[in-house]
């Protein structure tokens, strides 16, 4: 029983923020389609841009690795 | 590393200024800029004449037309020779005189078949609706035919024009009706061809219209009018395939020397834009740009040479405000230069200003080897770079494929140190790890550590850079806060490593110090801001850290994604159906392999490490040289 809800725990830990780097970048990457279709120099700006939420879900990751690691 | 780049004004006699424009362009080497960027250097603005005005229109003028027939006639390879540049113009206008008029009848004759073909289809499904109606006597010499069709719910109108029509032709015409389908009747008048006025007449009175056919179809009863259209739609293909050779005929004779005399006029028109930039005074002109230090000597020579000692030329002071608008370029070792355009990519790095081109080289292959880590993905990629660089001998995706191949050999590395291939599958063939096993429960969490540890050293890295930049750029903000971070990170590692035991406590109080210092300093860079914002910096500061996590995660993903192939392939029955399943899944995964650790060693480096010293925003070094012209051109000038 402990087992699977520290599983659970750390699946949603990495979901949910999997959920909001997601959403965030569905946000900026159609927004960011639209500055590369009229400013295709601004690419790397836009990867950087869309790049950002990422660290949400990386620090799901670590949360995710420390409730496994330390908690189960 | 970016190239030492000089400002230079140029002042010689009016009556050199072609000599001079051509001189510089053959050099190649020299950034030709507007005057007014340069505020130390006074002249008026370069008046062109009105000749120079209308030559260079009536040029303009000929290479749009140019331009639209090889828009037509198409681009090709290579441009012709041209002969003779001063006969250039009269001779390009009067050839594309003759040509262009011949062009456009051929592509207008073209188009009117392609609409042609396009709305025979519909007539022809009009004309199906009255085959079955045809009497015998719309077959007779001397009758006409004339079809209508109607809306079912208006055929009282028919009955109508039924009537008008018989009265009219005195009872001579035949009117046959007949519902063609469930919304239309369709009505075929058949007339003695003399009564065609009164016929229209009467239709006209009752506002209906008569079915009109192209005129290319000719007159007649239906059945006809539809061969005539079948044989129509037959012949058009024909005809667009005559026209189509005439136009390739055309090509192969013209459009060499059309992009010949294309390019030759831009050419031209290059130099004379470029005078747009230059300074004037009663009898002498004004240029200035920029030279690399290194061409300086060829530049002074090679105008000396041809112009002699009435120009002159000066290295100007590089003032503060000019350094700020020096263009840049950037100078790599061949190993690190595909790198440059991942740079670009970003921004170009400001001119005096650190290029992070070898640092980039350096770490990006080898975070992306610490990624994937599996000798099969590796060497497979790595084959795969090797075989699209024999492709690509240039521009931004032979830099790409060359960067990929740098990251599939550390892939390769990495894949021995983690025991890897194809995921588990190594393990099966014995390849043991060199390293350690990163699949393994009780590697994790060595391996998240080992991650955070190459962050903490890149950042730390970005940090020291960063505040070598500010204490160059003498700017006080930027060595607070890169300065406050470095301080402030530093003494966090200490605090984790006397927490941990690998330091004495008696440090501890020293390190919070530390810390706190780190944050003042950080906050004191951001004003009264930094009093909230410093914190929140800091925090994120460590969110960059642990940003590094990413690559053992990506890893981690990739590896247990590679271990689902390799044993769903065994738990399917059938030992076909197994392999095939488990090649797709492995095939995912190499493009995900290729692709991921792509994207995240860039955000590593575009966000967590060039943002704490990457000055970006500088202007590319584009000197003044020929763009245009075939060589032969160049060298009868």
């Amino acid at each position: 029983m402990d087992a699977g809800l520290t599983a659970i725990g750390a699946g949603l830990a990495v979901g949910l923020a999997a959920i909001g780097t997601g959403l965030a970048q569905a946000r900026i990457g159609s927004a960011g389609a639209g500055v590369i279709a009229e400013k295709p120099e601004a690419l790397g700006t836009v990867i950087l841009l869309v790049a950002i939420p990422e660290t949400m879900v990386i620090l799901g990751f670590a949360v995710a690795a420390m409730v496994l690691l330390l908690g189960g | 590393m970016n190239i030492e780049m000089l400002p230079l004004e140029i002042i010689g006699m009016k009556t050199d200024l072609q000599a001079v424009v051509h001189t510089l362009r053959s050099l190649g080497c020299v950034q030709i800029d507007p005057l007014a960027d340069f505020k130390d250097v006074s002249a008026r603005p370069l008046a062109l004449d009105r000749d120079t005005l209308q030559e260079q229109e009536d040029m303009n003028f000929l290479v749009a037309r140019l331009e639209g027939l090889l828009d037509i006639l198409g681009y090709p390879e290579h441009s012709g020779a041209v002969s003779s540049p001063e006969i250039l113009l009269d001779q390009a206008r009067l050839e594309v005189d003759q040509l262009l008029p011949k062009v456009q009848a051929l592509t207008s004759h073209r188009e009117k078949l392609l609409a042609e073909q396009a709305s025979l289809p519909h007539y022809e499904a009009t004309l199906r609706k009255l085959l079955p109606i045809i009497p015998p006597s719309a077959h007779e010499p001397g009758n006409s035919c004339v079809g209508v069709l109607v809306n079912r719910e208006h055929t009282g109108v028919l009955d109508s024009v039924c009537k008008r029509i018989l009265e009219s032709s005195a009872g001579r015409a035949e009117v046959v009706a007949s519902d063609i389908d469930s919304s239309t009747r369709a009505m075929l008048i058949v007339f003695p061809i003399g009564f065609i006025g009164e016929i229209e007449a009467s239709l006209g009175r009752e506002d209906v219209s008569r079915l009109r056919l192209p005129a290319e179809l000719g007159e007649g009863p239906p059945d006809v009018v539809l061969a005539a259209l079948h044989r129509r739609l037959a012949a058009i293909p024909v005809e667009i395939k005559e026209i189509d050779d005439q136009i390739v005929f055309l090509s192969t004779e013209w459009s060499e020397k059309l992009l010949s005399w294309r390019d030759a006029l831009r050419d031209v028109l290059d130099a004379n834009n470029v005078l747009s930039q230059f300074g004037e005074t009663d009898m002498s002109f004004v240029v200035v740009g920029w030279t690399p230090a290194k061409d300086l000597e060829k530049v002074v020579s090679t105008l000396k040479k041809y112009i002699g000692d009435t120009l002159a030329v000066q290295v100007l002071p590089l003032t503060p405000e000019l350094k700020k608008r020096a263009p840049i370029s950037l100078d790599n070792p061949p190993i690190t230069k595909p790198f440059e355009s991942l740079v670009k990519l970003l921004a170009l790095p400001r001119y005096g200003h650190l290029d992070p081109t070898r640092l980039m080289a350096l770490f990006f292959p080898i975070f992306f080897g610490m990624m994937l880590g599996d000798v099969g993905y590796g060497a497979i990629l790595l084959v795969i770079g090797l075989v699209f660089l024999r492709k690509y001998k240039q521009g931004i995706i032979r830099d790409v494929l060359l960067t990929l191949v740098m990251g599939s050999g550390w892939a390769v590395v990495f894949g021995f140190l983690y025991g890897e291939a194809f995921g588990t599958l190594g393990e099966e063939i014995g390849l043991r790890p060199l390293w350690f096993d990163r699949v393994s429960a009780e590697n994790v969490a060595g391996l998240l550590i080992m991650t955070i540890v190459i962050g903490a050293v890149h950042i730390t890295l970005g940090l020291i850079l960063g505040v070598w930049e500010a204490i160059r750029d003498r700017s006080r903000s930027h060595l607070l806060e890169r300065g406050g971070m470095l301080v402030g990170l530093i003494s966090l590692f200490l605090i984790v490593a006397i927490v941990l035991d690998y330091l004495p406590p008696g440090l501890m109080t020293p390190a919070i110090v530390a810390l706190i210092i780190g944050i003042v300093l950080l906050s004191a860079s951001l004003g009264w801001l930094g009093i909230l914002m410093g914190p929140i910096e800091f925090i994120g500061l460590i969110g960059n850290v642990l940003s590094y996590l990413r690559i053992a995660a990506i890893g981690l993903a990739s590896v247990y994604l590679a271990k689902v192939a390799n044993e769903v392939a065994g738990m399917i029955g059938s030992a076909i159906v197994g392999i095939i399943i488990a090649v797709l899944i492995h095939a995912l995964n190499l493009v995900l392999g290729a692709f991921s650790p792509t994207i995240h060693s860039l955000r590593l480096h575009y966000v967590e490490f060039f943002r704490k010293f990457y000055e970006g925003g500088g202007r590319p070094y584009q000197p003044f040289k020929r763009q245009f012209g075939s060589d032969s051109w160049r060298s009868n000038r």
